[in-house]
């Protein structure tokens, strides 16, 4: 008792198959057209209906939201079909299809990186196409999520406090993304982990550490004079003199006590390596 | 089969060369050959287009032949020029079509098998059948059965058309699978030094058919022959033969269904170590590395462990290789020459590069399709500014393969965009998601009934989303916080609900773990008595719970700080089998547990520690609840019970011969109270015995302790008389297990091992009269298999030697069954 779709699957009428799935389509029941251009687009290669059968299919698994088949078909159609006329559109489907499938910010960006260069290329290839626009603006979105990337994944080393690293993934995302919208909060931020790693550095390397505070300071204050962070950077610019006037004055103290260097020797609260596992190994519990 | 295409020249060979390439305008193009497909499709496919420039002899016209090709519907694809005109050039596309496949049937063998085998065959349907799809069939069927032992396996293929469609084929595959064939005998020849005996164990996967050979593979299979025959040369040479090989060797049939195998080897003299000379080494005095190196003259030749030593990697880190490695020095190199061979020595000079000290750049994460980048960063040990280490490279690893949310044999770390001149590397991480929600869904018995059980847990969840609905897959994810549902009951009888939140990185600023409980459990005999009957009982538990956790970095970086505050509601009526029967209680507790856990992997560890101390206390209620205790009714005296309680758990694993690791265990507990006149708390005792499995005994906050080779609960004080059903619990106990363990099997998909246990553990009420030797013992063994998606599961046989007064069936011959104990450390 199998149903007339079952039966119509099964059967070897490729004809009415095709008919029928064109009719499945149209009426948006794309699930039963999918399952009979399946078994079409082997049948019809070559032959003058695997045009339609190739872009109708392509397009029912659009409508179904499986961007990857969607995308390999729409780029299917278009080296196949590289002068019909609705190759620019298929083109410009896959690198969407590509769009779609890029995931949030905090994950892995592999097919944001695609997308641009699909998006991309059909710039290159049609560039007097009305589509070039809204391309354009679909790059511009995608670039955007790489740049809360690495704002993001950089913020998150001063979060956790790891200062020194912050400073180096700030300076990384920077040359990155010069012109993203994030610069001037990340180059406020610079500051800021500098000084902080400096504050938790030995004593006898805080002044070379704040020293570099002021100077992101200076760099920070001539680039964004308007800035609504400069007041704070202001703040710890000054709080960077006043520790490296400490730091000076104990140094100075430890020159003559001899307890003091010992002191200020063993204090060393940011290790650039954690100290290794074997090499405590001694005082290992079993 | 025949040559792909062919630009043929039917017309004046002078015409047309390579060493002068022309234009011509294509003024016509013709199909020939083609009977069921369209001749205008082909030609746009080709590219061709009349009127159209073409250079020939050159690309485009390849190109043609490409892209008729790659439709795979042609046997053969020709493009032949027709006639030229001046600059007019005609063509004619000549393909020979063939006929499709539409079915392959595959007969002869199992249904089981069909599929295996269509997997690996990939869906040809629509291929056209030529020669060559005829013949890689046959081959990768041949092939899947030969490396199953069946080397006598028969195709044959039958082509039939299919009635259906004219331009198509059914394909009649018959498979004659014949018998599998095993080792019948192994002989070596050429061999003084090592026994046969000894040759042999160096072919792990060519094992003869011998009643001794229980475990492995019998059959003969020539990919692991070869594979084998490698390993043997490698092995000989490992023990001082520098220059063993393999003279000759010969597979013969010994019959039907076995064969023969001659190995010729030679093994030549036995080589020793001579002098051993350093150079290149700046970083390091060369009296540090021929310390490590641990290669002394006169020490037996072997090349596999001098470059193990040098080059790693050794377990423990203790190579050349891993000094420089972890200081930075990634393109550390070591090149052993042997310069001088006299005799039976050899002399040897260690030429080391030692290259820049690489300082980390960028830390890069790729793969995480649901998991959000923090969750795995924050976890990363090697960041931005510090000195490139490797075993920071391996343990940052480690602990992504820990979150429990990705492959653990596919994380993969990377260093890459080494950059010599200003000394940096950037590190990448590569990650594959995989399934991490576990569904328990089981049926089993407690308390002589059938108990239903539906847990959930989520262990990538993320709390921030639950609120937004597009973050739904189906469930929001991606934080790597933990939810788990819980539900377990039978009827109206015992019922069990909990729920339990948590987060390893709690405000996201330090890795604090924050855990959310909350349970209720009910055990009553309501459905089957009224209230006034005397077999009535009720008792209801309602519990919150609240946890901070926090990893220490002092002494060592494996330790971890948990406090929790827990209240339970206790709710009895004619409870009865117990110190007191009716009343309510609280129970509000403040537990410290400091935790040292070193261990290796999770399910099957083979070397590490892990010891837990836990003091857990109530406030001292007597001491300012007015109370006259000397007098004090039940529900009085246990309103707010009272009691201190402390433990000490410890189990280490360490490697023993081959893949043998011995687990051993020590446990120790005791309850302890404020106020000689509230007595011991009827809550939180230990009862010991049996599978250690947390039933429905639990409703008493009972600590459960298994001891295998005794019923369940039936270890009572000497002296007592209760039964395994009436125990109370006891104030004291301890348990020593050791317990020797072996993997069968230990792949993503599933982990077996088998393990042999001895172990002793007994209970006290009373320090007068503890003892910690006077212990009642058993031993036996087990298996443990742990499948992702359902945990760990366990079956042991145990005898226990010693006599339970009162209950004459707790010890001797036990089966027990368990689910989910000593898993991630756990203990049992």
């Amino acid at each position: 008792c199998k149903s007339k779709f079952e039966k119509l699957k099964a059967s070897n009428d490729n004809a009415k198959k095709y008919q029928e799935a064109m009719k499945y389509y149209n009426k948006k029941e794309y699930t039963k057209a999918l399952d009979l251009f399946d078994g079409l687009t082997q049948r019809y290669r070559g032959q003058t209906e695997a045009e339609d059968l190739f872009y109708y299919n392509a397009y029912t698994n659009y409508k179904l939201k499986d961007y990857t088949s969607a995308r390999y078909h729409f780029k299917n159609f278009a080296d196949t079909y590289p002068n019909s006329a609705r190759a620019e559109e298929c083109r410009f489907m896959a690198a969407y299809c590509y769009y779609l499938d890029s995931p949030i910010f905090s994950l892995d960006q592999e097919n944001t990186l695609k997308a641009i260069e699909t998006l991309q290329l059909f710039i290159n290839l049609y560039p007097k196409s009305e589509r070039v626009a809204e391309a354009s603006k679909l790059i511009q979105n995608l670039r955007d999520k790489l740049e809360e990337k690495a704002y993001a994944n950089a913020k998150l080393y001063l979060t956790i406090g790891d200062f020194q690293s912050a400073v180096i993934a700030f300076g990384n995302a920077l040359r990155d993304y010069p012109d993203t919208k994030y610069a001037e909060e990340m180059e406020f931020l610079t500051i800021r982990a500098q000084y902080k790693y400096a504050k938790a550095s030995t004593d006898y390397r805080q002044e070379e550490r704040f020293g570099q505070a002021m100077s992101f300071y200076d760099q920070f204050a001539e680039k964004y004079p308007q800035s609504k962070y400069l007041h704070e950077a202001l703040v710890i610019k000054q709080d960077s003199e006043y520790g490296i006037k400490r730091a000076k004055a104990l140094i100075a103290e430890a020159a003559i006590d001899p307890k003091l260097a010992k002191k200020l020797a063993k204090k060393d609260t940011v290790k650039t390596q954690p100290p290794s596992e074997k090499g405590n190994g001694n005082t290992k519990m079993p | 089969p025949r040559s792909q295409a062919s630009l043929t020249r039917s017309i004046p060979t002078d015409s047309l060369s390579y060493l002068n390439p022309k234009d011509y305008i294509i003024g016509g193009i013709t199909v020939s050959g083609a009977q069921y497909l369209d001749k205008d499709v082909l030609i746009q496919i080709s590219k061709l287009n009349k009127g159209d420039r073409i250079n020939l002899p050159g690309e485009a016209s390849s190109s043609v032949i490409r892209n008729l090709w790659q439709q795979g519907l042609f046997d053969d694809v020709q493009l032949n020029v027709t006639k030229i005109n001046a600059d007019t050039i005609y063509f004619d596309i000549a393909v020979l079509e063939r006929p499709h496949l539409s079915r392959l049937h595959l007969l002869g063998i199992r249904k089981g098998e069909v599929e295996d085998i269509q997997k690996k065959l990939s869906d040809k349907t629509g291929k056209i059948v030529n020669e060559n799809l005829l013949n890689t069939t046959t081959a990768i069927i041949k092939k899947h059965f030969n490396e199953k032992g069946f080397l006598n396996t028969t195709v044959d293929i039958k082509q039939r058309k299919d009635p259906g469609d004219a331009n198509s084929v059914i394909l009649d595959v018959t498979i004659d699978k014949h018998q599998k064939v095993k080792i019948n005998e192994v002989i070596f020849e050429g061999n003084k030094a090592f026994k046969a005996a000894a040759l042999k164990k160096f072919l792990p996967k060519t094992r003869q058919r011998k009643f001794y050979n229980i475990f492995g593979s019998k059959k003969f299979k020539q990919d692991q022959y070869e594979e084998d025959k490698q390993a043997l040369v490698e092995k000989m040479q490992a023990k001082g033969y520098r220059d063993a090989a393999i003279v000759s060797d010969s597979v013969w049939k010994h019959d039907e269904e076995s064969v023969n195998v001659k190995i010729k080897v030679y093994e030549g003299p036995k080589y020793y170590f001579g002098k051993v000379n350093w150079s290149g080494n700046a970083k390091y005095p060369t009296s540090l590395l021929t310390r490590i190196l641990r290669v002394k003259k006169g020490d037996v030749f072997s090349e596999e462990e001098l470059n193990k030593r040098l080059s790693g990697p050794t377990p423990s880190g203790d190579d050349v290789s891993s000094l420089y490695l972890n200081d930075g020095y990634l393109t550390y190199q070591a090149d052993a020459v042997q310069t001088r061979i006299y005799n039976d020595t050899v002399d040897l000079d260690i030429r080391i590069y030692e290259g820049p000290q690489y300082t980390i750049n960028r830390v890069l994460l790729k793969g995480n399709d649901v998991t959000n980048d923090k969750v795995v960063m924050r976890e990363i040990r090697t960041k931005p500014g510090q000195k490139f280490s490797k075993e920071l490279v391996m343990r940052s690893t480690r602990e992504i393969s820990q979150l429990g949310n990705f492959d653990e044999q596919k994380t993969e770390p990377k260093p890459t965009n080494i950059n010599p001149q200003d000394g940096t590397v950037d590190i990448l991480y590569n990650v594959v998601e995989k399934p991490s929600d576990q569904i328990e869904l089981s049926g089993g018995f407690g308390g002589g009934q059938l108990v239903g059980t539906l847990g959930l847990t989520f262990n990538n969840f993320s709390l921030r989303n639950i609120f937004h609905l597009k973050a739904y897959r189906p469930l929001p994810k991606g934080d790597g916080q933990k939810l788990s549902l819980r539900g377990q009951a039978n009827g109206k009888n015992y019922q069990n609900y909990s729920f339990t939140f948590s987060d390893p990185w709690f405000g996201g600023k330090k890795p604090i773990y924050f855990a959310l409980t909350a349970y209720t459990q009910l055990s009553s005999t309501g459905q089957y008595y009224a209230k006034d009957n005397p077999l009535y009982n009720y008792l209801r538990i309602i519990g919150a719970g609240v946890t901070l956790g926090k990893k220490l970095t002092w002494p060592d970086n494996y330790f971890q700080l948990n406090y929790s505050l827990n209240v339970d509601h206790y709710n009895l009526d004619n409870y009865t089998g117990y110190i007191f029967s009716n009343g309510t209680s609280y129970n509000i507790k403040l537990t410290q547990e400091l935790s040292r856990n070193s261990l290796d992997a999770p399910i099957f560890p083979t070397s590490g520690s892990n010891i837990k101390f836990t003091v857990q206390a109530t406030p001292p209620y007597s001491l300012f609840n007015n109370t006259n205790y000397k007098i004090a009714t039940p529900e009085e005296r246990y309103r707010f019970v009272e009691y201190h309680k402390w433990k000490f758990d410890a189990q280490w694993f360490t490697r023993v011969a081959g893949k043998f690791v011995i687990m051993s265990q020590v446990r120790f507990g005791f309850l302890g109270s404020y106020n000689k006149d509230v007595g011991q708390s009827p809550f939180e005792r230990f009862k010991l015995g049996g599978d250690g499995m947390q039933t429905y005994q639990f409703l008493q906050g009972s600590d459960i302790i298994g001891l295998r080779g005794y019923k369940n609960f039936s270890i009572i004080p000497v002296g007592t008389n209760y039964t395994a059903d009436t125990n109370p619990g006891s104030t004291i106990y301890n348990k020593y297990t050791i317990e020797l363990r072996h993997p069968v099997i230990a792949s993503q998909s599933a982990t077996i091992f088998l393990l042999a246990f001895a172990e002793g553990g007994n209970v006290w009420n009373d320090f007068s009269q503890f003892n910690p030797f006077n212990v009642r013992r058993s031993t036996g063994i087990g298996a443990r298999i742990f499948l992702p998606i359902f945990g760990l599961l366990g079956l042991d046989y145990g005898y226990g030697f010693d006599k339970i007064p009162g209950i004459p069936d707790a010890n001797k011959g036990q089966f027990h069954f368990s689910i989910a104990q000593s898993l991630s450390g756990g203990f049992n």
